[in-house]
């Protein structure tokens, strides 16, 4: 499903070049959870933005279903954003002011076709994270925790075929932590394809495989079931 | 559908941060409604204007005496025209007929212990005719009136209310100049003249009572008013009255003349360029203002893109197309600046009305609301997309990660 090929990514402030990724290649199939393991400053989000089609690489290619993402143009990627990916951030980014459920509702405004099930399918999806009594609070009257639920709802909402998590439970208490890596988890087993960024080793280790990265290319890869 | 989604997606937006909606609604209201109030006024003017080159009639040129540049018309003092002058005027091709007045102006009227001033015009019978004005009530002055030098006069409205308020003055007798006349008729109400005079604050009495017995100018003529059959013609007829009276009064080709002729054409041109400057700084200042609101919503929308980099980075990463960002801005722009438009236009009629009640004359037509529309739409978008723009440019990535 996706398949890194030899990708860097270096970035130019004034006279200062950072490379940040130095010829990567790894493969994420079809159903699987994956956790990228690096230490933090180490280009996690830079990946995760150039896996979620917002950023390109500077050389190699990245194929997702096959498709050469460098050959699409911003209009393309967005679509392949809008229907084939759910983004899950470490800060959350939901829209303030904002009700739960058109929080969840967002990424289907911009779908070619608004479904006629939109809202009890949102409904649906804040339920399954357990926030079916809470779908008009506002992201400020929920906890962090809650807040990451309602984003996962959002992630799912349009049925993509990868989820996209850059340090999930980056600024969550550990009980909250784990109450979203077992979201991810039941979602692993009912079928999802899941990629997780994090340099926190316990949520690695719920993955089904860690990809180690090391100065920017893979280190190791560790299969855990 | 899309865009109706895309549209409620800016209205919540807008309900969301009610502050800088009043703020920029506000900007544009005060834009607007100076806009409307100008229209409202200068279409006022305007109308005026027409209504006092009617008043002028526009088929008529008036012979002045005396040369120059001054406005208003020539008094008994200064006339210079003669008999001779008038029947060649009358044989021009095209002229319908031609009457002669001597005019004086505020002569002290009294009646009783009542005192006021008037123009007083010596006039023939056909002066009726000429001006197509007669009496409301009573006679106007007769050609019999003229042979036996009657001191007889006809009044205007003004002086008749100075005088004799709501009491009828025919019968009555007058002192103009210390000569005592009998009021025999009120003439018809006129309104203002070209330049602002009063044309009801005017008293006619017979040319040869005039001439002979108040003015003491028996052989010149001060004014003559003349009506032609074509009014398309009327600067040929012109043309051809300074030819005869040029010669007529033996003048060098050197020589200014020693008369003035006022067309309508004249008259429109003399009004227009007294209030030429004026407009000038009305419209420059209707157009400004609305800018100035255009500016604020420029700034106003930019600082909003700045702090909603994260929203728009969000938007971008579920899947919005820049076109969506920047038709998010530019409809909540558009929005603002349509409600700013709509009361904005309300608020400048109801300015305007009160303007009215000041005196000013307004004209209200349908032009406030199709321009405050055209200017309001016109400012949403070429203010708005400058920072829709400038949104939908930001680098999602980049955007998602501010702070």
């Amino acid at each position: 499903m996706i398949e890194f090929k030899d990708v860097t990514k270096s970035f130019q402030s004034g006279s200062i070049r950072t490379d940040v990724l130095n010829g990567l290649t790894f493969k994420v199939e079809k159903g699987e959870f994956a956790a990228i393991m690096a230490p933090s400053g180490t280009g996690k989000t830079t990946l995760l933005n150039i896996l979620g089609c917002l950023m390109k690489v500077s050389s190699g290619s990245y194929l997702f279903e096959g498709i050469d993402i460098e050959t699409l143009n911003d209009d393309n990627l967005s679509e392949i954003r809008n229907k084939e990916m759910g983004f899950v951030f470490q800060t959350f980014n939901l829209l303030e002011r904002t009700s739960a459920l058109d929080n969840v509702l967002l990424p289907l405004i911009y779908a070619d076709t608004y479904p006629a099930d939109a809202k009890q399918r949102a409904v649906k999806l804040l339920e399954s994270v357990g926030l079916g009594q809470r779908i008009h609070y506002k992201p400020s009257e929920l906890s962090g925790g809650q807040q990451q639920r309602v984003a996962i709802a959002r992630a799912l909402v349009n049925e993509p075929s990868i989820i996209l998590a850059d340090e999930p439970t980056g600024n969550l208490d550990s009980a909250s932590a784990k109450e979203i890596m077992e979201i991810f988890k039941s979602l692993h087993n009912q079928g999802s394809t899941i990629v997780v960024v994090t340099h926190d080793l316990s949520v690695a280790r719920q993955a089904g495989r860690i990809i180690f990265l090391k100065n920017g290319r893979v280190e190791k890869t560790e299969v855990l079931s | 559908m899309k865009a109706l989604r895309f549209a409620s997606v800016s209205i919540n937006t807008i309900l969301k941060h009610k502050m800088r909606a009043i703020l920029i609604i506000l900007a544009i209201v005060v834009g607007i409604a100076t806009l409307t109030v100008i229209v409202a006024l200068t279409q006022g003017m305007n109308k005026q204007i027409m209504q006092r080159i009617q008043n002028f009639g526009p088929d008529a040129i008036v012979v002045h005496s005396g040369g120059g540049k001054i406005r208003g018309p020539s008094t008994a003092s200064e006339a210079n025209l003669k008999r001779k002058d008038i029947s060649d005027i009358e044989n021009i091709e095209g002229v319908k007929l031609v009457t002669s007045f001597q005019v004086a102006l505020d002569m002290p009227i009294k009646y009783g212990n009542k005192f006021t001033t008037s123009w007083v015009w010596g006039v023939e019978s056909n002066w009726k005719d000429a001006w197509r004005r007669g009496t409301s009530r009573g006679e106007f002055i007769t050609d019999s009136d003229n042979e036996q030098l009657s001191k007889v006069c006809v009044i205007g409205q003004t002086a008749a209310k100075e005088l004799f308020g709501d009491a009828n003055p025919i019968g009555e007798n007058i002192l103009i100049e210390n000569v005592s006349f009998q009021v025999v008729g009120v003439l018809e109400k006129r309104g203002l003249s070209p330049v602002g005079t009063d044309f009801d604050n005017l008293i006619v009495i017979p040319f040869t009572t005039a001439s002979r017995r108040l003015m003491n100018q028996p052989l010149y003529i001060s004014t003559a008013r003349v009506i032609v059959y074509n009014p398309s013609r009327i600067e040929a007829v012109a043309k051809r009255i300074k030819e005869i009276l040029r010669e007529n009064h033996h003048l060098a080709a050197t020589e200014e003349n020693d008369f003035r002729l006022s067309t309508p054409g004249e008259v429109s041109e003399m009004v227009k360029s007294t209030s030429k400057t004026l407009n000038l700084f009305l419209w420059l200042v209707a157009v400004i203002s609305p800018l100035v609101g255009g500016i604020v919503l420029m700034n106003i929308m930019l600082m909003a893109v700045s702090e909603r980099k994260r929203e728009i980075g969000l938007r971008r990463a579920v899947g919005a197309k820049k076109k969506h960002i920047i038709f998010q801005f530019l409809a909540e722009s558009l929005t603002l600046t349509l409600a700013g438009g709509a009361f904005g236009v309300a608020f400048g009629i109801i300015i305007a009305f009160l303007f009215n009640l000041s005196g000013k004359p307004i004209s209200i037509t349908w032009q406030p609301f199709v321009v405050a529309f055209l200017f309001s739409s016109l400012i949403g978008l070429f203010f708005g997309i400058y920072p829709a723009k400038k949104a939908a440019s930001l680098d999602p990535a980049n955007a998602l990660s501010q702070k």
